[in-house]
């Protein structure tokens, strides 16, 4: 029974997660570009309730940096924005009214608000891990049927094929194809590269889990009934055979995405990824390289630390979702 | 009188060789599940082959079913040679002949419903409305003695003998002539057992359905059938009537797996009535 | 003997892949690489032209990857813009680095994991592995990335370990052992973060492995004649979950060879890491090749060290 509520408590933290990234328009003060070059490296406010003369105020305020108490306001009209790039707005959860800033994860060297650019950071470095596990587990699900079903000289040749790519160190793989790549291109056109080459590296493993699946499933009387009955290979691997691997498949994705998240991060810290002012979480940690910002400037670790809630809620799924098909396998 | 009727299925010479797969052995020896394999099976019958585990009888109703290609011999239907046809023509002749197994747990889809099993073979042959299947499906489960308050419910849901009853009905769905049981009854207990073999005889009156009967246990198939054949390590040793078969079996084996049978007096006497 | 032969042919067989995918990547890459070199003044326009007919690169493909594979076989890897020398020099050196820390991380890691792997697996399911279970799952999500840069400001804020490099300037007029020392110091976080990274799922597969062991018939068996628990673990238990454990080998320095480009980056650690990732921003192509055959060949070679290793001690193999 705890492995059904360890995945529901996972399952709700990352779509509560998703969802807040999703509407990072709405979530975010500012947008992630905005500069604020009178306050570099701004370290994180505080939200108080009680002012300097001890009296309370039900409406929480920050100290911005003129001294001047700026009290909070909710849903506030803000900077313009666009959900999912389709739906404009202006409404943002919370702000404060300007000459006020509200900086509640600090500034960068450019004055960026580390909270908005981390938000929008997801937008790129989750989707970029979402599609390219979507990929790799959908590569894996085509090559792991053929080669589970067909058998013969074909499973031969695709497995030994996944032995290759799977023998083969992924992050300089990953480094070749880019560096074959033209390094200045429009910014999608990056983000999709990379979506696609992280993607299309990592099918081995799902596709060979998979077609042990497949191979012990056709084999089963309820297929070789259907098949009694003059059913297509196509009916038989959509209806009964590939419905086995629901349970694979959602494992993989749970855990190929933090993967992929981390992937992204890497290229784009290393500065092979996207480029400025895409603020992907890699981007965000790659002024750490810099000593002076590492030892001075605490709060730009965040985005590196605020990983490690998301990884782990990904991994208890993944942990539950293991447990769950075990036990009910066929 | 039935002498000059065609039987419905006739087997001639049939044989099945598997060949090995091990990858470390020397040369390619082939095992031969049977061979040289005659039968005639005439409509509205009840044949049964008999024989111990490993005679070759699971293959035999397999190459019958059309699920496997036989290695040599031919197989006629209503006088024409099915064996060799390519996929597309054997496609509406699989309509005629259906298959039943042993356990039907794992012949049971157990992710669908009970409407959807006995309406596969429905969506397979592309007959009707989705609506129209479901009905099919419902006015089957009663035919077989199941409630249509359970065409929802998952096959793990039913009991054996009712699982059994769920893929009489779905093998009963594009209206077959040729029903071939391959040891569908030995994994049910007697009181199933004898429910199911109730539902069979109506079955055969109403529908004019024919029965090819594969089992272990001639016991169980003095029962029922009308001819029995014998199956000894890949050949029909002996094929008579049942009566006659228990009467004077010719073959010496024949004699033995009679002579293992506990009540064998009892039977010989109620043959003999 | 022919499972030797037949991963031999597979290691063979795997490295010509590579071959023809690194030198595939060489062609789609952008021409420019030769424009610029001859826009280079400081490269001659004679070296210029011997390259083009080194390479051949006005013939057909199969004629420019034999003479690509025949220049490989002899040592030459090409030449490199950024650095305005040819590419096998820079690459041992670099090489030869990377391998020293991969080494020690390797060994520091293996050197943890073993004997505590060994120790929660017979205490399967008590306290300590279900501690030390925990530390694990913890240590697995933290990213790679969060541990070398607190690594850094570790080293950077605290001063006990320098924060980068391999050799403290000056330091190589200094004599044998204070060079050792000194390249020690470097090498230590480094190393450490390296097996930390590789700890976690090293542990598990170790704890795994020995499970199985303990929990088979032959070894309840002996147990049951009274044979005392350390020789068990030691003379019994442990040859036979070498098996599993040096495929482990093996499958671990992929994933090795992936981590080691962030910690050299990050900590400085002059290896193939850094190299690769300037010679990406400088589509310097003949490095990035280079560096990428070279660690694949490193790769098959621990993989083949590894089935040879698998051959000696497992008897299974031999008579198969």
């Amino acid at each position: 029974m705890t492995h059904q509520r360890k995945l529901w408590g996972a399952v709700v933290l990352l779509a509560g997660f998703h969802a807040v990234v999703l509407f990072a328009g709405f979530f975010a003060p500012y947008d992630y570009a905005t500069q604020d070059r009178d306050s570099p490296f701004a370290s994180p406010a505080r939200i108080h309730f009680v002012d300097q003369r001890g009296n309370f105020h039900p409406r929480p305020f920050v100290y911005a940096a003129a001294s001047q108490p700026a009290p909070m306001q909710f849903f506030v009209s803000g900077e313009p924005y666009k959900i999912a790039g389709l739906f404009a707005s202006r409404i943002h959860l919370f702000g404060v009214a300007k000459p006020g800033r509200i900086y509640l994860l600090g500034t960068d060297a450019y004055g960026r608000d580390q909270l908005s650019r981390f938000l929008y950071g997801g937008q790129i470095s989750l989707l970029a891990g979402l599609l390219a596990a979507a990929l790799s587990v959908s590569l894996g699900i085509v090559v792991g049927a053929i080669s589970g079903f067909y058998g013969g000289w074909i499973d031969e040749f695709l497995m030994r094929g996944g032995e290759l790519f799977l023998a083969l160190p992924w992050l300089y793989l990953l480094f070749a194809v880019r560096a074959a790549l033209p390094l200045h291109i429009a910014d999608w056109q990056v983000f999709l590269l990379l979506v696609v080459v992280i993607g299309a590296i990592g099918w081995a493993r799902p596709a060979r889990l998979i077609r042990g699946v497949v191979l012990s499933a056709k084999e089963r009387s309820f297929v070789l009934v259907a098949r009694g009955f003059g059913a297509s290979d196509i009916y038989l691997l959509r209806r009964h055979v590939l419905p086995q691997t629901y349970g694979i498949v959602l494992t993989q994705m749970a855990l190929l995405i933090p993967q992929y998240v981390l992937a992204e991060v890497t290229l784009t810290f290393l500065g092979l990824g996207v480029s400025e002012p895409m603020p992907s979480w890699g981007s965000l940690l790659s002024s750490l390289q810099q000593y002076y910002v590492l030892s001075s400037y605490w709060w730009m670790f965040l985005p590196a630390i605020l990983l490690i809630p998301i990884f782990l809620a990904y991994y208890s799924a993944a942990d539950a979702l293991q447990e769950r098909w075990k036990s009910v396998s066929l | 009188m039935t002498l000059f009727t065609e039987p419905l299925m006739n087997i001639r010479g049939l044989g099945k060789r598997y060949a090995q797969r091990r990858p470390f052995s020397r040369g390619r020896a082939a095992v031969c599940a049977f061979d040289d394999v005659n039968l005639a099976i005439r409509r509205c019958s009840t044949v049964a082959v008999v024989g111990e585990s490993g005679a070759g009888k699971s293959s035999l109703a397999r190459c019958l079913a059309l699920l496997d290609q036989p290695s040599r011999g031919e197989i006629y239907w209503e006088g024409q040679i099915i064996s060799g046809l390519p996929k597309k023509e054997l496609f509406p002749l699989r309509r005629q002949i259906q298959l039943i197994f042993q356990d039907p747990s794992s012949s049971l889809n157990p992710r669908f419903t009970a409407a959807q099993i006995i309406a596969e073979p429905l969506r397979i042959h592309r007959e009707g409305t989705p609506a129209q299947r479901y009905e099919r499906a419902i006015t089957l489960m009663k035919q077989v003695g199941l409630s249509p308050d359970a065409a929802q419910k998952r096959p793990s849901e039913f009991s054996g003998g009712q699982r059994q009853r769920l893929a009489i009905a779905r093998a009963l769905a594009l209206e077959p002539k040729l029903l071939i049981l391959d040891e569908a009854l030995s994994s049910l207990d007697v009181a199933n057992r004898e429910m199911i073999l109730d539902l069979l005889v109506d079955l055969q009156a109403t529908r004019a359905l024919t029965y090819l009967h594969i089992s272990h246990d001639l016991q169980l198939v003095s029962q029922f059938a009308g001819e029995v054949a014998v199956m000894h390590q890949g050949k029909i040793i002996e094929q008579q009537s049942a009566r006659a078969l228990f009467a004077c079996p010719m073959h010496s084996y024949t004699q033995e797996l009679i002579e293992e049978i506990p009540a064998i007096e009892a039977i010989l006497e109620e043959r003999s009535a | 003997m022919r499972y030797l032969i037949r991963r031999l042919v597979h290691a063979i067989l795997l490295l010509v892949a590579i071959s023809i995918f690194s030198f595939a990547l060489i062609q789609i890459a952008p021409g420019d690489f030769f424009d610029a070199m001859r826009l280079n003044p400081q490269v001659s326009a004679q070296t210029v032209d011997g390259i083009r007919s080194q390479y051949g690169l006005d013939r057909s493909f199969p004629v420019r990857y034999e003479r690509w594979m025949r220049s490989l076989l002899g040592g030459q890897l090409g030449f490199s813009l950024a650095y305005n020398s040819p590419v096998s020099p820079l690459l041992r050196v670099r090489a030869r680095n990377t391998l020293l820390l991969t080494g020690s991380a390797t060994s520091l890691a293996w050197l943890l994991a073993l004997p505590i792997g060994i120790w929660t697996a017979a205490r399967k399911g008590k306290l300590p592995d279900r501690l030390v279970g925990l530390a694990t799952s913890t240590l697995l999500t933290i990213p790679d990335i969060l541990l070398f840069l607190v690594l850094l400001l570790l080293a950077v804020r605290t001063g006990w370990f320098p924060a980068g490099g391999m050799i403290s300037s000056g330091g190589e007029e200094a004599g044998t052992w204070s060079k050792a020392k000194d390249v020690a110091l470097h090498l230590f976080l480094p190393a450490l973060g390296l097996a930390i990274v590789t700890l976690p799922v090293l542990l598990r597969h170790i704890r795994s492995a020995m499970i199985e062991v303990l929990d088979s018939q032959f070894l309840r068996a002996a147990r049951g004649h009274g044979i005392s628990r350390r020789r068990l673990l030691w003379r019994y238990a442990l040859p036979v979950a070498a098996n599993p454990l040096i495929s482990l080998f093996g499958f671990s320095i992929a994933a090795l060879l992936s981590a080691s480009v962030l910690v050299e980056v990050i900590l400085s650690w002059p290896g193939l890491g850094p190299l690769l990732v300037e010679s990406i921003l400088a589509r310097d192509v003949y490095v990035v090749v280079g560096v990428v055959t070279l660690s694949s060949v490193f790769l098959v070679a621990g993989n083949l060290v590894a089935d040879l290793l698998l051959y000696a001690t497992d008897p299974r193999i031999r008579v198969e």
